[in-house]
Parts: structure tokens; C-alpha cells; sequence
């Protein structure tokens, strides 16, 4: 079973307490009326599909239900690092 | 129509005991859900110091999250709704039941669904988890003690998954 540390219990725990969020650091739109259609279809729908590292939002749902992000290698699913939402990306 | 769909107890008030643990159901208690930015306003609302560091507990509050804590009191408990403190008070008292896990087996009953370390989760830690897919919160009270919240409609399966495991 894989873990997964947890940046906020600051421990290692079980994959099955935590769920897969999407690509990290995709900030919302500060005017989304400002935006172009083409803009916004990039906004909501394109995503990064790296054979390799890979920055993603994890939640902790099964423990303290902390959003944050994690690099993880797409190829071997290792887990390189994790850190807190809100902190740069690494 | 069934049995099952007609009780209203939950988990059964027969405990079971052999096999070096017993699983028992426990008394009706008192359960607030707080949530605050600041535990300093957390510790005004109750005068006590809550714990800070996520998966612990002391004087019945349990820290769960940055922002998140559960307390259990005995039942009919009250406490005051924190007007004019910059936090959140949910009283949940009939949200879970609790069962308990007790003997030199208790933590081998737990580690059959649950993944969490039991040679290393200390007695005082509090944590929400998962067994097998039922989300649970567990409370080590003592080395062969365990204390297992969780929702009231998911306890009558995690009742017989707790009798299954230790009559085995
Ligand atoms: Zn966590």
C-alpha cells in the first residue's frame, strides 16, 4: 500500500484515506468576464498530461480533510514531495 | 419488513467478549463539532486548553483537523454557542455512536480493516481514519483500549465486522 505524507498531520498514511483532486496551481480567473471563450475552455478544461512529474491537488478526506499538493511521478506513482495548498510550487 | 430496517437500536446492547477483546457499545454521550481559526477562541468558549497538534486529544476535546475539533462530554452536556468568538458549534451528539474495543486484542481487531500503525499510534491520539470503507475516528484510551466513533447508520456494519474479525 502506498503512503502518502500528509503535510498538515505531518505523518505518512494509508492511500485509501485520501482522494486525487486534479493538477495543482491552477489559479481561478481574477475576471472571468474578461476572458476570451477559448481562455476559459483552457481554464476549466486543459490540463498538463506529463509522462513523468506531475503537480496535483490531494485532499486528506478519511483524516483532517486538508486540501493540499503533492509532485508525483505519473510513470512509478512516487510520491517526490507534498506541501501545503498556498505554499510555491515545487 | 425486515428486521434490520426496523430497529432503532443501533448496534446491539449485548457485548461481545472472547477471543482476548471485547466489543461493547457505549453510552448515549454528548458530541460538539467545533471549528475556529484560533484555538485561543476555542479555549474562551470552553476554559480549557484544547490540543493543537492534529490526531491528539486531551480533556475530552479531539483535534482532527487545522481548524477542526470533536469533543465528547457526558450525555446532556451543554455548552455555550460561542457568540462573539470568531468560530463554529455543531452539536452532533446523535450524529455517531461509539464502540468500544477492549483487551490484548483490541488493536489486532482494529488493524483487520484499518491501516493506521498500531505499534506506534500512542495512547492520547485521536485520528479520523478509515475501516475498510467506512470513515471512522479512532481514540487510543488506553494500551488496550480503543475508543471507535462513527455515523450511526454505517455502525450495525461495523459492529458485526468488529464481532466477525474477533470471534475468528
Ligand atoms: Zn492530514
Amino acid at each position: 500500500m502506498i503512503l502518502i505524507h500528509c503535510p498538515y498531520c505531518d505523518e505518512k498514511r494509508a492511500e485509501l484515506e485520501f482522494a486525487y483532486a486534479g493538477q495543482a496551481h491552477i489559479a481561478r480567473p481574477l475576471d472571468p468576464s474578461a476572458l476570451s471563450d477559448e481562455e476559459w475552455e483552457t481554464y476549466l478544461f486543459i490540463r498538463n498530461n506529463p509522462r513523468g512529474r506531475h503537480h496535483e491537488r490531494w485532499r486528506h478526506i478519511h483524516g483532517c480533510g486538508r486540501f493540499f499538493n503533492a509532485v508525483r511521478d505519473t510513470v512509478t506513482d512516487k510520491f517526490e514531495t507534498t506541501y501545503k495548498a498556498g505554499e510555491p510550487r515545487k | 419488513m425486515s428486521e434490520l430496517l426496523a430497529r432503532i437500536e443501533p448496534t446491539p446492547t449485548v457485548p461481545f467478549a472472547g477471543n482476548g477483546v471485547t466489543v461493547t457499545s457505549a453510552p448515549p454521550m454528548a458530541r460538539f463539532s467545533l471549528r475556529a481559526r484560533k484555538a485561543a477562541d476555542l479555549e474562551k468558549l470552553l476554559g480549557v486548553s484544547v490540543p493543537q497538534k492534529i490526531g491528539t486529544m486531551q480533556s475530552g476535546v479531539m483535534c482532527l483537523g487545522p481548524d477542526e475539533w470533536l469533543m465528547l462530554a457526558p450525555d446532556g452536556t451543554k455548552i455555550a454557542d460561542g457568540a462573539g468568538l470568531s468560530l463554529a458549534v455543531t452539536e452532533v451528539s446523535d450524529r455517531n455512536v461509539a464502540i468500544l474495543l477492549e483487551g490484548p486484542r483490541a488493536a489486532s481487531v482494529l488493524a483487520a480493516g484499518c491501516a493506521l500503525d498500531f505499534d506506534h499510534f500512542e495512547v492520547g491520539r485521536a485520528t479520523r481514519t478509515i475501516f475498510e470503507t467506512v470513515e471512522i475516528i479512532v481514540v487510543r484510551e488506553a494500551a488496550e483500549r480503543f475508543h471507535v466513533e462513527v455515523w450511526r447508520s454505517f455502525a450495525p456494519w461495523l459492529w458485526t465486522a468488529f464481532v466477525t474479525v474477533a470471534a475468528e
